[in-house]
């Protein structure tokens, strides 16, 4: 079983450390390693805890993206080795704390890439904390600020406690239209359900996904759609890697499950260039057996995507169709 | 590192070359090597089909290469061997001197097109 790797970003000062010292005095926690980047004005205290500088090599592309964090995969290592050598009983999960302005895909390229480590390690979660103050603010100030929250998979909107009226519906909105499949959790205090924080598992449909036609005020733009019967999964990976080769700068995310037409659907989760390995599900987590794929992009507009996946319909075998509406028939091609 | 073929060893998965590997070891041990091995030809030869849709827009076409590698060629005679999709991109990129992009109206007209 690979060692699951959760991932804390958020800008300084929204609480990152205040909540992980909370959620890292749960028993269940013990076996919990956890490396961070730099000291806040709260000290963390835990047995496992690895400081490490920011370190990143950049690959031959450029790309900043699919650059190794050579900090995270020495320090990832170090674990391993020890934990093989029997020097540490039990290492149940990682947590990485970043810095402040820390892109996510590059920890997550580190982890699903590397030689060794992608595989003994996965991520699990990419956890972004967000002040219920401040928050709205570095939203619109600051495109690294949406790019986290784009790329996390939960948003713990901190210091509910000191928000003024509105202020945190007003944050939630703004979170929602950015990131529609994520998770929100408050915390005040850093007080949060440890167990309902981390555990990781198929979220997209659990809400209905917003129309078309919603976004976000500062260039980005989600679109969520289904198609019309099963989609191939060769054709859906060439138009995605090939969209990725193109505007990968531009695609924040793509998160969903895609009905390949075998027994339950693809698991898609993707930030910027870095995709997780697809996980192909026996059976669909409810009801409801149509693909839902969420693009999260940077000016790319709702119809360019739209008409892309049209044109490709023919290797596609479906016909995209933009949530929100009826879809009229299913199952018919192949 | 193969010296004569260029075959990375220490490989890195594609994440498009993932549900071939993972077909297999979800047969176990005890399945046939064979099969495996027709599964995962009959999955390249289907790409090589699909991505000789989209290529003739950009001047190319692409091979399988013994099974390893896809070797992809301009009209000029010019090739690259690349070992994934992640590669290919780039590499039609510089035989092209154009950027595949899907969303490019002239690319999905022609793919309209070719249908």
């Amino acid at each position: 079983m690979a060692i699951p790797v959760t991932v804390v970003t958020g800008f300084l000062g929204s609480g990152k450390t205040t909540l992980l010292s909370r959620v890292l005095r749960e028993p269940e926690l013990e076996n919990t390693a956890v490396i961070v980047n730099e000291f806040g004005e709260v000290g963390l205290d835990h047995h496992l805890l690895r400081p490490v500088a920011e370190r990143t090599l950049l690959l031959g592309s450029g790309c900043v993206c699919c650059s190794e964090r050579e900090d995270l995969a020495e320090a990832l290592g170090e674990l391993l080795d020890l934990y093989q050598r029997g020097e540490i009983p039990a290492l149940d999960r990682v947590v990485i704390e970043t810095t402040g302005l820390a892109d996510p895909a590059p920890i997550l390229h580190t982890v699903f890439s590397h030689p060794v480590l992608s595989h003994h390690f996965t991520v699990d979660l990419v956890i972004t904390t967000v002040d219920a103050i401040n928050g709205t603010m570095q939203l619109s100030e600051s495109p690294e600020a949406t790019k986290q929250v784009a790329a996390s998979d939960e948003v713990v909107i901190t210091k509910t406690d000191l928000a003024g009226p509105g202020e945190k519906e007003e944050l939630e909105a703004r979170i929602r239209a950015i990131n529609p499949p994520a998770r929100i959790v408050e915390a005040s205090f850093g007080e949060v359900d440890v167990r309902e924080l981390l555990s990781p598992e198929v979220r997209v449909g659990e809400r209905d996904l917003p129309r078309l036609q919603e976004h976000d005020t500062a260039s980005t733009h989600t679109v969520s759609v289904t198609f019309d019967g099963p989609v191939d999964w060769t054709a859906f990976g060439i138009w995605l890697s090939m969209l990725l080769h193109a505007r990968g700068e531009s695609v924040l995310r793509v998160k969903g499950l895609l009905d390949t037409g075998g027994p339950g659907p693809v698991v898609l989760n993707g930030v910027q260039h870095v995709i997780h390995p697809p996980q192909h599900l026996d059976r669909w987590p409810d009801e409801d057996r149509r693909s839902r794929v969420v693009f999260i992009t940077r000016d790319i507009p709702e119809e360019s995507l739209l008409a892309s996946l049209g044109g490709f319909r023919g290797l596609l075998g479906a016909r995209v169709v933009p949530l929100g509406e009826r879809v009229s028939s299913r199952g018919g091609s192949s | 590192m193969c010296v004569l073929c260029g075959q990375d060893f220490v490989g890195r998965l594609h994440w498009t070359d993932r549900h071939v590997t993972d077909r297999a070891l979800a047969a176990g041990p005890a399945s046939d090597p064979g099969e495996h091995q027709r599964d995962r030809r009959r999955d390249r030869a289907h790409r090589v089909a699909l991505l000789n849709g989209v290529l003739p827009h950009y001047g190319l076409k692409v091979e399988d290469w013994s099974g390893s590698k896809y070797l992809l060629r301009d009209r000029k005679g010019r090739s690259e061997l690349v070992q994934d999709l992640g590669a290919l991109w780039p590499a039609a990129q510089r035989l092209s001197g154009r950027v595949p992009d899907p969303l490019d109206a002239a690319l999905l007209e022609s793919l309209e097109g070719g249908r």
